[in-house]
């Protein structure tokens, strides 16, 4: 008798904990279902809209985000960089290569809570496409990290994960079904302090 | 060993079942959601700002920093609601929110003619009404049909750079949200 109990109480709590666990693992994780990935960049072209999955729907109900309409732009996300290491806030990165048709677009980092890392330097913390320097055949160079460098500088501080946020706004890339053929910059290594 | 087997397939069958309604009860029983947090910041119509630029900490998350916003709840079965606000930024949109924090329109500047921001949400019901007979001070306005009743309503403004700091400020300052 009292083995039975035990053997239910025991099924409850696995099917309640592992329930609720399993819950929570799939909302934290970055990589999610209806993602587009696209090198080392990932976007959710259908996060806050009603066409979402649960999962997303579940995400922004949680987090209290009010996400882009496909008309408005489309966020990227890189959590690594082209060779696959983790970003990390004391490395310098070289952020060059194609990007796809857009009215303007922005670039900045995110700490692992996904909040904007300052600059704390009189440098703005994020860049836009208007005010960066182009090279003669129009193409876009940046180089992200704590060290002053020329040319595009997205000044970076402090130590620890980071993401890099990649923004297109007024774009046909998000509205068409066109999202997978696009091309973006790569995130190359180019040296750590200490 | 066979009744062991048994108790596991059915714990397992639980966390599914537990799986699946957590996940599909979240979004209408959430406190945190952009709906609630603005409830907690302002009453129906009265526009707020949403950014981190406005204060300490950002109401709603994941905004990019070159973007100063502000969002007002409406509810359709008071009346349509208007949102404009005079002055030109470089670039603004507007996003349509309903009650669970999903966009369900969403226009940019460049869906006007003059590029100044002046849009009436409407129900359906609403727009045929009005259609009948266009009220004068919704002659230069967007009309837009939202299949929803409550909602939110977000005008984003594109910041440059800090000398744009000011005009944006105001423009955002000078949003009106009202029922009409």
């Amino acid at each position: 008798m009292l083995k039975t109990v035990l053997t239910i109480f025991i099924v409850i709590c696995i099917a309640v904990l592992g329930g609720g666990a399993s819950v929570w693992y799939m909302l934290n994780a970055k990589e999610s279902v209806g993602a587009v990935t696209v090198g080392r960049w990932t976007a959710f072209p259908e996060i806050g809209t009603p066409d979402a999955d649960p999962y997303a729907k579940a995400r922004i109900a949680r987090e209290g985000v009010l996400a882009l309409g496909r008309a408005e732009g489309l966020t990227f996300t890189a959590q690594r960089d082209t060779a696959g290491d983790a970003l990390r806030r004391e490395c310098s990165y070289t952020i060059e290569g194609p990007v796809p048709p857009a009215r303007f677009w922005t670039i900045y980092a995110a700490d692992a809570n996904d909040a904007i890392i300052e600059s704390r330097k009189l440098r703005p913390s994020a860049l836009h496409s208007y005010q960066l320097l182009r090279k003669p055949d129009n193409s876009v160079v940046i180089t992200a990290g704590t060290n002053p460098s020329p040319g595009n500088w997205l000044a970076l501080s402090g130590e620890g994960r980071m993401s890099l946020v990649l923004t297109f706004y007024d774009t046909p890339i998000a509205s068409s079904t066109g999202v997978s053929d696009i091309e973006l910059p790569a995130i190359i290594n180019a040296g750590c302090n200490g | 060993m066979v009744r062991l087997l048994y108790a596991a397939l059915v714990a397992l069958v639980g966390a599914a079942i537990v799986h699946i309604s957590v996940l599909l009860l979240l979004p209408h029983f959430s406190d945190r959601d952009a709906w609630a947090r603005l409830a907690e910041a302002a009453d129906y119509y009265k526009p707020v700002r949403i950014d981190a630029a406005a204060g300490e900490v950002p109401i709603v998350r994941s905004l990019d920093p070159l973007f100063y916003a502000s969002a007002c709840r409406f509810d359709l079965s008071d009346g349509p609601v208007r949102v404009h606000t005079p002055g030109n930024v470089p670039y603004w949109s507007v996003s349509i929110y309903n009650r669970g924090g999903q966009n369900v329109y969403a226009f940019t500047d460049r869906a006007t003619d003059t590029g100044q921001l002046d849009v009436v949400v409407l129900s359906a019901a609403q727009m045929i009404e009005t259609r009948k007979q266009l009220p004068e001070e919704f002659r230069n306005s967007i009309l837009v049909e939202a299949p929803v009743g409550q909602g939110i309503v977000v005008v984003r403004s594109f910041v440059p750079d800090i000398s744009w700091q000011p005009t944006a400020t105001r423009f955002l300052r000078n949003l009106a949200c009202s029922r009409s």
